[in-house]
């Protein structure tokens, strides 16, 4: 019993990111722009949540940072992708490159190495720890496991039964339409992507300090691509999300046990592929897309700047 | 992803028609990402220029050190002709750091495993094995995207991780040497190193003749042969190609496996040149450093030879200025970045350049 509680735990600790990055994600591709610089995004929120911990010896002001963090990604693809007319893949792989690259350069200027010091963390949630019977086991999850549940809702609530969401769904549909009924369609797209620069760096902040402690280079590595792809195969809805979330979770906590237990006297290494596997593998059933945003990765250029 | 329609593609080709514009514009965009990458030398309170004279001295500075910036441009050259062939053939492979690792798996096998061939049969096997490595581990995202329509930029991102950690494996576990001190492969046979073509100190390796002709053959087969010229069409506009009755997804399918073999080779080329056996740290990203030099010379080989160059150098001196200023050669990443994230915004510059002519 216990073993099994324990692998749940360590799923729910997985996929946690995964769902963050992809809620983000899903504003981002639901008003039309394609986001591959998640990873860039969650590096950056990653990076400097540790480094607001770090400083300011305070876990909570590290999450503040790492919303910072990941909002100032955000604003640079928004920037290209929205105002500058710039193709939405190369900008967000310029900024998954930019933000590795940056990330690594000031973890070495701060730190001294590409491995920043433990810094003060939110590993538990000690708020829970009084419930009777699942308390011990409630208590060890981080406080933003919780708070990435009710943003679920909160983002499910938002895209369908309001008129910011009505319009969001609007815009990845037809920006033109959109723009002929009066709304700004450059305005939605900036917060559309904003939004994901925020939950991206939440992402990135629940990884550095609700996962681990501390910073590293290569951290992330590819949790963003897996975000993307949680979005495509969740169907652009939050509950589609959780659940493929879910899904690659599982295999990322069975191959963690098995590294960790090492039963099946695997290589680590080999065992450290099967998540991006299992990426590529959902990625690959998924057959019909229904919920795709039609405008998905089209320029929308302003008028005043075409020539 | 949608396929890159010919509006997008035109978006980073430019629109301007002034040819001056044309070749001005990848110089200014380069100079845009050094200043941008002088905000963070300067955060850490050094002076950029000084940092940047030290790059280009330890570069160009001495013979020794041109010769090693020359070698450090073989692979990226490899990997910016990979990105070029793609280009050309309406996908973007961004798959190409996999594709590299594979290769050099390939290579060192071949090199290792083959015993008692003549020199120049056993390097040409360890070549061929190089490029088919690269090629297999294209060949299944190439075909995920042609008959299922997997978004290919996802899937080859998600490739490229696969392929570190399987790097990782073979180096650190499936083939590893006994006896070295640094966590590496076994070594190649000796008959299956490159000769040298001029000999130490510089230790210049024939890979950058096989360079040459790699940019000679690509420029030869795209503008002189049908094959290429079918190819090219659909990458500048699929409708017309599908309209003249050209089969567009073979062409696209057919440039991607092309691409990947030629990153599969720069792998190769760095065990066979430099290192003779298999490190973890066997690129530091040199297969998305073909990226912004191939969007640069517009998918033209041989301008992306000369970028080659430029980018080895960057790689070559940012060694230099680790040493002596003391600026990590991180940075080295954050241009590359910078440059990419410039070359987005391509359109965005042409407008303002645009807009100050029009006002004078």
């Amino acid at each position: 019993m216990d073993e099994i509680l324990s692998l749940l735990l360590s799923v729910i600790r997985l996929c946690t990111p995964i769902f963050i990055a992809g809620l983000g994600n899903m504003f981002c591709e639901r008003v039309g722009v394609l986001n591959l610089g998640a990873e860039g995004m969650m590096i950056s929120g990653a990076f400097m949540a540790v480094l607001g911990s770090f400083l300011t010896g305070s876990a909570w002001c590290g999450v503040l940072f790492g919303l910072a963090g990941g909002m100032i990604a955000g604003a640079i693809h928004a920037l290209i992708c929205v105002e500058f007319g710039g193709l939405h893949a190369i900008s967000g792989l310029g900024l998954t490159i930019f933000c590795r690259g940056v990330a690594k350069f000031m973890c070495v200027a701060v730190f001294g190495s590409t491995y920043s010091p433990n810094v003060q963390a939110i590993q538990t949630t000690e708020l829970f720890a009084g419930v009777p019977v699942v308390g011990q086991w409630l208590k060890q999850l981080s406080p933003l496991v919780y708070l990435a549940i009710i943003l679920g809702f909160l983002a499910h609530y938002v895209i369908f039964h309001t008129t910011f969401g009505l319009r969001v769904r609007a815009l990845g549909d037809n920006p033109r339409a959109v723009e002929t009924a009066g709304i700004d369609v450059w305005k939605m797209r900036f917060i559309g992507v904003f939004i994901c620069g925020l939950l991206c760096g939440l992402a990135g902040a629940y990884m550095g300090l609700g996962q681990l402690d501390r910073y590293f280079d290569g951290m992330i590595s590819g949790k963003g691509m897996i975000a993307v792809i949680a979005v495509k195969m969740g169907n652009w809805t939050p509950i589609g999300i959780a659940g493929t979330a879910l899904l690659l979770g599982i295999f990322d906590a069975i191959q963690l046990k098995l590294q960790i237990s090492n039963t099946l006297n695997l290589s680590p290494e080999m065992l450290a592929m099967v998540p991006y596997l299992a990426g590529i593998a959902v990625l690959c059933m998924k057959k019909k897309q229904d919920g795709r945003p039609m405008a998905l990765d089209t320029i929308y250029l302003r008028n005043r700047y075409k020539f | 992803m949608k396929e890159m329609d010919t509006k997008q593609i035109k978006a980073f080709r430019g629109i301007g028609r002034k040819q001056v514009m044309d070749i001005i514009m990848p110089f200014f965009l380069v100079f845009l990402a050094f200043l941008l990458s002088s905000i963070w030398i300067t955060f850490m309170g050094k002076n950029p220029l000084e940092a940047f004279a030290t790059l280009f001295r330890g570069a160009f500075g001495s013979a020794t050190s041109f010769a090693n910036t020359i070698k450090k441009s073989v692979p990226i050259a490899f990997c910016s002709f990979a990105v070029i062939v793609s280009m050309k053939g309406n996908a973007f492979n961004i798959g190409a750091e996999g594709q590299l690792i594979c290769g050099a798996i390939g290579a060192t096998l071949a090199g290792a495993l083959f015993r008692g061939l003549p020199a120049p049969l056993h390097i040409f096997l360890c070549i061929v094995a190089s490029a088919l490595f690269g090629m297999l581990f294209g060949l299944f995202p190439t075909m995920m995207h042609r008959f299922r329509g997997v978004d290919l930029l996802v899937i080859f991102l998600l490739m490229n991780n696969v392929a570190e950690y399987f790097l990782q494996y073979f180096v650190l576990d499936l083939f590893k040497s006994q006896n070295a001190l640094v966590p590496s492969s076994r070594a190649i046979e000796k008959t299956a190193e490159l000769p040298y073509l001029i000999g130490p100190p510089y230790r210049m390796t024939i890979a950058i003749i096989l360079v040459l002709i790699c940019a000679v053959v690509l420029t030869w087969f795209f503008n002189r042969t049908v094959a290429g010229y079918e190819m090219r069409a659909v990458g500048q506009n699929r409708q017309a190609a599908r309209y003249a009755g050209i089969p567009i997804g073979r062409y696209t399918t057919m440039a991607l496996l092309l691409s990947a073999m030629l990153a599969g080779i720069a792998g190769g080329l760095e065990v066979l040149g430099n290192y003779h056996c298999l490190y973890t740290e066997i690129s530091p990203g040199f297969g998305y450093d073909g990226i912004p030099i191939a969007l640069l010379c517009n998918a033209n080989p041989l301008l992306a030879v000369i970028g080659s160059v430029a980018f080895g150098a960057l790689r070559n001196g940012s060694l230099a200025m680790q040493a002596k200023v003391g600026i990590s050669s991180e940075i080295v990443n954050v241009i590359q970045g910078s440059l990419i994230l410039v070359i987005a915004s391509n359109y965005f510059i042409r407008y303002l350049l645009n807009w100050r002519r029009r006002a004078k």
